[in-house]
C-alpha cells in the first residue's frame, strides 16, 4: 500500500499573529483526527522543505496566511490554472520561501513526480506582529477550513 | 572622484528584512550600514511565559535552524534547573544539532552561495563556461545533486525528533525519543549514502580521510593539483575559480572572532553548569581578537542599543537586558538605524569590540592547543588566515571543511548510543534560577539568557549570529563585522553590485534582504523587486 497519499501543510510564523493560520489549522486537524493515509506538517518558514515532504505523495493541501488587502478572515482557494505554470524562486535566501516560490521550488524539484492533486487555501490575515494571538476573524476561519478539510479528507 | 550611495539587497530577489547601503568611491566600498527591519519582538513574548516557552518560540525566529535554537534553549534551561542529562541525551542532542548544519552546508553553497559565481562580470575568467554548467540555479550539474542531496541529513534529525523542521523534543533532562536498533541503521545507511553521493564524490573528489589530512594552505593548494578528481570536483572547481576572480581578495572584515562552541561531550556535561560549559565542548569556544586567544566568558558579551531602535543608550548584559522598542521615527532622530542591537564583546586589554561569528571564526578557534583528547584541535583555518588573510573565500572554505568534520563526528555519536540505558532524567521544575545556553548554529554563535522568577520567565535574551555579524555601529562609531567587511569591495558594477552580493553570502545571513539599489548620485532607483507577502 502507497504510505500517506496525502499531505496537508501549513507553511506560516507561529509566533507572528495571524501569520500562524497554516501552521494552527495543522494542529486543529490534529485534534480532530484525520485518516491514517494524511500526513500533517507544519512547515513554518522552511520553505524548500515543502518541496522535499511532498515527494511521494498523491494530494497535497497547503494552507498559508495571505496579506492582499481583502477583509481579515476571507478564505481564497487559489485557482486551479494559477497553480500550473509556478516558477521556482530565483536566487536569494532559503529563510522565506512564499507558497508559490515552495510549490514552484517543488515543481523543479519532483518533476514527473509531483503530486497529481495539488491544492493551495489562503487565509487573509489582519495582524502579524510577533506574539500576537490568531486574531478572531482569522480563528473562525481555520475552524471553518478545518471542518472543511475534515469532511474532504474522510471522503 | 566619484562619490555615490547604493543601497543593495546582497542576499537576492526577495522581500526581506535587510538593507544594506554602501557608500562607493572610485569604485571601491567606503563606508556601510547593515539597516535589520526585524524587530525582537519574541523576547517581549517570552516575559512571564512559563519556563519551557523558550523552547517553542526560539526555534520559530528561524525557519531553518530550528534544531539549533531548540539545543540551545534547552541547555538554558538545564543549567537554569540544574539538570541531569544522561549521555544518551545528549548524543542525540549532537547528532540532531550537527545534521541541521550537515544539511545547510550543500544548500547554503549552491542554492545562496555558488548563483552569484555566474554572474555576467565573471564571463571572461577561464573557468567560467565550467562554473556556469555546473553552478547555474536549477540547471547547473551540480545545483541539482547538491540541492536534492542536501534533504538526506536532516531525515536523519526526523528520525530521532519527529520532524523537522520545528520539532520541540529536545526537553530539559535529555530528549523525548527512544531510538531503536533500526533507528540507528537507518541512520547511518542515510549518512553513509550522502556522503559517498555528495561529500566524497562530489565535493571533494576523494576521500574525507585524504581531505582531513590537509593542515595548512600550502596543503590545499598541493591537494587541489594532486589529481584529476580532485581538481575536478566542486570544491577544486571553486578553489581555482575563486581566486581567477578575487574572491581571496576582499571581504576581510576584522579578523577578531568568537565562538560559542557546540556539542558537549555527553560524559563530561551530564550536570550542566554556565561555569562547567567550556571545558565540556567538543567543539570549544573562544574568543580570537589581534592574533590573542582568550576564554569565551558569557559575562562578558553585552549588547548596545545606543543605534538600535530600544529606549536608552550604551550597554547591557543579556541577564539585565531589556528590550524596550521606541517608534523608528523618533529613533532616527537620535541616530538609531536598524532594530539590530550591537553584540559586543568586552575582550581583556582591549574593551568592547565587535566580532565576527561563524564557520570561520570557529575553524579559527580550532586551532588553538586543546587539552583533552575530546576536543576539536584543527589547525587548518587558522593557517589560512594567516597566510592568505580572512576573506570571501576563506569563509566558503571553512563551512565546507566542517561538512567532513561533522559527518566524523555524528557517525561516532550513532555508534556510541547505548540504546538500553536512559535518554532523560526528569528534572525538578525550580523555580528561581538563570540559565546559559550556546551552541554554533551553521551560521555562527547562538545563545539564549534566561531568568527565571517565582516560576516563570522574568526575562529571556537571545544573541543569534545574525545579530553579531550585522549588528550596527556601537556608541563609539564602530561599525559591525559585516559593515567593516564591506568597507574596501570593489564594485565593478553598481547596476549589479556581485562583489557586495558574495560578502554578505560568505556570512550567510539569516535575514532575508530587500532588494533596492539606487544610485545615489542620481536618485535614481536602479534595481526593484517588492514581494510582498509573508510565509
Amino acid at each position: 500500500m502507497a504510505e500517506a497519499p496525502t499531505l496537508v501543510v501549513g507553511c506560516g510564523n507561529l509566533i507572528r499573529g495571524d501569520d500562524a493560520a497554516g501552521p494552527v489549522l495543522v494542529r486543529v486537524l490534529a485534534e480532530r483526527g484525520v485518516p491514517a493515509n494524511v500526513r500533517l506538517l507544519d512547515a513554518g518558514t522552511a520553505g524548500m522543505d515543502v518541496g522535499f515532504a511532498m515527494r511521494g505523495m498523491r494530494r497535497v493541501v497547503l494552507v498559508d496566511a495571505s496579506r492582499v488587502g481583502v477583509e481579515p478572515g476571507a478564505v481564497h482557494r487559489v485557482p486551479g490554472e494559477e497553480l500550473v505554470d509556478l516558477e521556482p524562486p530565483r536566487g536569494g535566501n532559503l529563510h522565506r520561501f512564499r507558497w508559490d516560490q515552495a510549490l514552484g521550488f517543488a515543481r523543479w524539484l519532483l518533476g514527473e513526480d509531483y503530486p497529481e492533486q495539488v491544492e493551495v487555501w489562503l487565509i487573509e490575515g489582519a495582524s502579524f506582529e510577533p506574539g500576537d494571538p490568531l486574531t478572531p476573524a482569522v480563528a473562525a476561519a481555520v475552524d471553518a477550513l478545518a471542518d472543511r478539510l475534515v469532511e474532504e479528507l474522510a471522503a | 572622484m566619484t562619490t555615490q550611495d547604493i543601497r543593495v539587497s546582497p542576499l537576492g530577489q526577495v522581500e526581506g528584512d535587510l538593507d544594506v547601503k554602501v557608500t562607493v568611491t572610485d569604485g571601491v566600498v567606503t563606508s556601510a550600514w547593515t539597516e535589520a527591519a526585524m524587530f525582537r519582538g519574541f523576547e517581549i513574548i517570552l516575559r512571564g511565559k512559563d519556563p519551557q516557552a523558550g523552547l517553542i518560540v526560539t526555534p520559530r525566529i528561524c525557519g531553518i535552524c530550528g534544531g539549533s535554537h531548540l539545543y540551545k534553549a534547552c541547555y538554558a534551561l538545564d543549567t537554569a534547573w540544574r539538570t541531569h542529562v544522561p549521555p544518551n541525551g545528549t548524543r542525540v542532542r549532537n547528532i540532531a544539532q550537527a545534521c541541521e548544519t550537515l544539511q545547510s552546508i550543500p544548500r547554503w553553497f549552491y542554492a545562496i552561495f555558488a548563483p552569484d559565481l555566474t554572474a555576467a562580470q565573471y564571463a571572461g575568467a577561464e573557468l567560467y563556461e565550467e562554473v556556469t554548467r555546473r553552478f547555474a540555479p536549477y540547471v547547473g550539474t551540480s545545483y541539482q545533486r547538491g540541492v536534492t542531496l542536501s534533504a538526506k541529513p536532516v531525515e536523519v534529525y526526523a528520525i530521532f525528533g519527529g520532524q523537522w523542521p520545528h520539532s520541540s523534543f529536545m526537553i530539559p533532562g535529555g530528549v523525548m525519543c527512544a531510538p531503536t536498533l533500526s533507528d540507528v541503521t537507518r541512520s547511518i545507511a542515510i549518512l553513509k549514502a550522502w556522503k559517498e553521493d555528495w561529500l566524497e564524490q562530489q565535493w571533494l573528489g576523494c576521500s574525507i580521510e585524504r581531505w582531513m589530512q590537509n593542515q595548512t594552505w600550502a596543503d590545499v593548494m598541493a591537494w587541489v593539483e594532486e589529481n584529476e578528481s580532485q581538481r575536478d570536483s566542486d570544491c577544486g572547481l571553486f578553489l581555482r575559480y575563486a581566486q581567477q576572480i578575487g574572491l581571496d581578495t576582499y571581504g576581510q572584515g576584522y579578523g577578531n572572532y568568537l565562538a560559542a562552541g557546540t556539542f558537549l561531550h555527553p560524559e563530561s556535561y551530564q550536570n550542566p553548569t554556565i561555569e562547567g560549559r567550556n571545558a565540556a565542548l567538543m567543539a570549544r569556544s573562544g574568543i580570537f581578537v589581534a592574533g590573542q586567544d582568550y576564554d569565551f566568558d558569557q559575562a562578558r558579551v553585552s549588547e548596545d542599543v545606543t543605534h538600535a531602535f530600544y529606549r536608552g543608550t550604551g550597554s547591557r548584559h543579556p541577564f539585565e537586558g531589556v528590550t524596550e522598542p521606541i517608534d523608528p521615527a523618533e529613533g532616527a532622530k537620535q541616530g538609531k538605524y536598524t532594530w539590530a542591537k550591537a553584540p559586543r564583546y568586552d575582550v581583556p586589554d582591549h574593551g568592547f569590540v565587535p566580532l565576527e561569528t561563524g564557520p570561520l571564526a570557529r575553524q579559527v578557534i580550532a586551532g588553538k592547543p586543546a587539552t583533552e583528547a575530546y576536543q576539536d584541535h584543527d589547525p587548518l583555518m587558522r593557517n589560512v588566515v594567516a597566510e592568505v588573510g580572512p576573506n570571501v573565500l576563506t569563509r566558503v572554505l571553512a563551512r565546507t571543511h566542517e561538512a567532513a568534520k561533522y559527518y566524523v563526528r555524528v557517525m561516532a555519536w550513532l555508534d556510541e548510543l547505548d540504546l538500553h540505558a536512559d535518554f532523560y532524567t526528569k528534572p525538578t521544575e525550580h523555580a528561581e534560577g538563570k540559565g546559559f545556553g550556546g551552541t554554533e548554529a551553521a551560521r555562527g554563535a547562538l545563545c539564549d539568557w534566561i531568568v527565571l522568577e517565582d516560576g516563570k520567565i522574568a526575562n529571556y535574551q537571545v544573541i543569534t549570529p545574525t545579530a553579531w555579524n550585522i549588528g550596527p555601529k556601537d556608541g563609539d562609531g564602530v561599525n559591525g563585522p559585516m559593515e567593516q567587511a564591506f568597507v574596501g569591495t570593489p564594485v565593478s558594477n553598481v547596476e549589479f553590485p556581485v562583489e557586495l552580493a558574495n560578502v554578505a553570502h560568505s556570512y550567510d545571513s539569516c535575514l532575508v534582504c530587500t532588494v533596492h539599489a539606487y544610485d545615489g548620485r542620481t536618485g535614481k532607483e536602479i534595481t526593484r523587486f517588492r514581494v510582498d507577502g509573508l510565509g
